[in-house]
């Protein structure tokens, strides 16, 4: 499974799950109403901000470098449009902006379990249980979509394996149907797995 | 203790009838089933293990009727399966641990205690906070084998465990298997020095129970049943 959480002992990683969730969902919901009138502080003050979210001890700017080496389409594809479209002082501006939203918002899940994080989206569904919304059954339901993105992409490599050793030409027709069986394959036995594992 | 018991139990799957009139008791500590490819062995531990209904007969595991009892069934009896890919759930290995609690209403504490302690007994302590999917796959059928032992099952139905693992990786998780214990073990194998290592054994043959009893008697018939 793609785990983004990195263990430690930042006071990111202290606070509790629900109050982090919504310090970092007030920080991404201020740099989007920043008004594009305001010129340069409309990247600075995002900038800035999330340079100080992640200065914190225990997390560091190395681990902000990963985020933006790992998020490096979306900023280059986002700064290629808008500087077609806007021109480079809206492009340096509006990219920023976005770097730093996403950064932001991964310190969520670079600094806090799953297992904490489904327990407060359970806490924090539990109103939705009066109208019959089961909030475990939602949990669960993020846990294993998470969980089968690297069990697609297991099953993708296989079939792209299987075609080379028989030096089949790549074709979509070819990958798709294989695919597709391995696919419902795994989410037959993943049921059965979740069942005998006590979910009903 | 009651084990498992089956009265003329048949499960129909789709078109083709997997398991005919199975008339069972099975009450040694580990059983071995043993049976050609598509004979119904895992048939026989999906229905022991309530993920299959009987189309007819019944059937009693540990005193439950796995069809009307299915929530206590599911607290008693553990299940693994010989793809350990499917069965992790959790992005990181105690975290997988942990979800086997999560229906269990545990105080926090009392959930990371037993984790530990599982983690401990399968050697799996210094992987704790490993990516789940980064293991070998010796260590995923190990986390799989803990995931199940972490609640403390009364039966464990493992079909087919070591199937995908070297020889060094099946010994380990057998002698995790195998270990003397509070636990009983219905053990779908191929692999006839581990079925020798069980109290009973049972030999299915096109949806039919061949022989019965133990293991040593069944592995027998079951090799005689090879000879050209």
């Amino acid at each position: 499974m793609v785990t983004l959480y990195r263990p430690g002992s930042s006071l990111w990683h202290l606070l509790a799950t629900g109050r982090k969730a919504l310090v970092l969902a007030a920080l991404v919901l201020a740099i989007s109403l920043l008004p594009q009138a305001w010129g340069r502080p409309t990247a600075t003050i995002p900038a800035a901000l999330c340079l100080a979210c992640y200065a914190v001890p225990g997390i560091g700017l190395r681990v902000l470098l990963g985020q933006l080496v790992a998020m490096r389409w979306i900023l280059i594809v986002t700064a290629v449009g808008q500087l077609i479209f806007l021109g480079p002082g809206p492009a340096l501006v509006n990219t920023t902006r976005i770097a730093a939203l996403i950064s932001i918002a991964a310190l969520l899940a670079l600094t806090t379990r799953t297992t904490d994080l489904l327990d407060a989206m359970e806490r924090g569904l539990s109103p939705l249980s009066r109208l019959r919304i089961d909030p475990q059954r939602v949990a669960l339901l993020l846990a294993v979509t998470l969980n089968t993105v690297p069990a697609l992409t297991r099953a993708a490599g296989q079939v792209r394996e299987a075609q080379r050793a028989r030096s089949a030409r790549p074709s979509l027709r070819r990958f798709a149907v294989p695919f597709l069986i391995l696919a419902l394959k795994h989410a037959d036995e993943l049921g059965e797995a979740l069942t005998a594992r006590g979910v009903r | 203790m009651n084990g498992i018991v089956l009265e003329d139990a048949s499960v129909r799957l789709g078109e083709v009838e997997a398991l005919r009139d199975v008339s069972l008791t099975l009450d040694a500590r580990t059983t071995a089933v043993l049976g050609d490819n598509g004979s119904g062995k895992s048939t026989l531990a999906r229905l022991v293990g309530g993920l299959l209904p009987a189309s007819s007969g019944t059937v009693e595991v540990l005193g439950l009727d796995p069809r009307r009892q299915a929530a206590e069934l599911r607290r008693r009896v553990a299940i693994v399966f010989s793809n350990p890919d499917a069965q992790i759930v959790m992005p990181t290995v105690a975290e997988d641990v942990a979800f086997s609690l999560r229906g269990d209403r545990l105080r926090r504490a009392e959930r990371a205690e037993r984790v530990t302690a599982a983690l401990e007994r399968f050697g799996l302590s210094d992987l704790a906070d490993r990516s789940s999917h980064d293991l070998s796959g010796g260590q995923k059928q190990l986390l799989a084998l803990c995931g199940a032992f972490v609640r403390s099952p009364e039966l464990v139905i493992a079909d087919e465990p070591t199937a995908y693992l070297d020889a060094r990786n099946a010994r380990h998780v057998a002698d995790h298997l195998l270990a003397e214990g509070a636990h009983r073990l219905l053990l779908v194998t191929h692999d006839l020095a581990l079925a020798r290592r069980c109290e009973s054994a049972v030999y299915v043959a096109e949806g039919r129970v061949a022989a019965v009893g133990a293991s040593a008697e069944v592995i027998a018939a079951y090799e005689e049943s090879l000879r050209w």
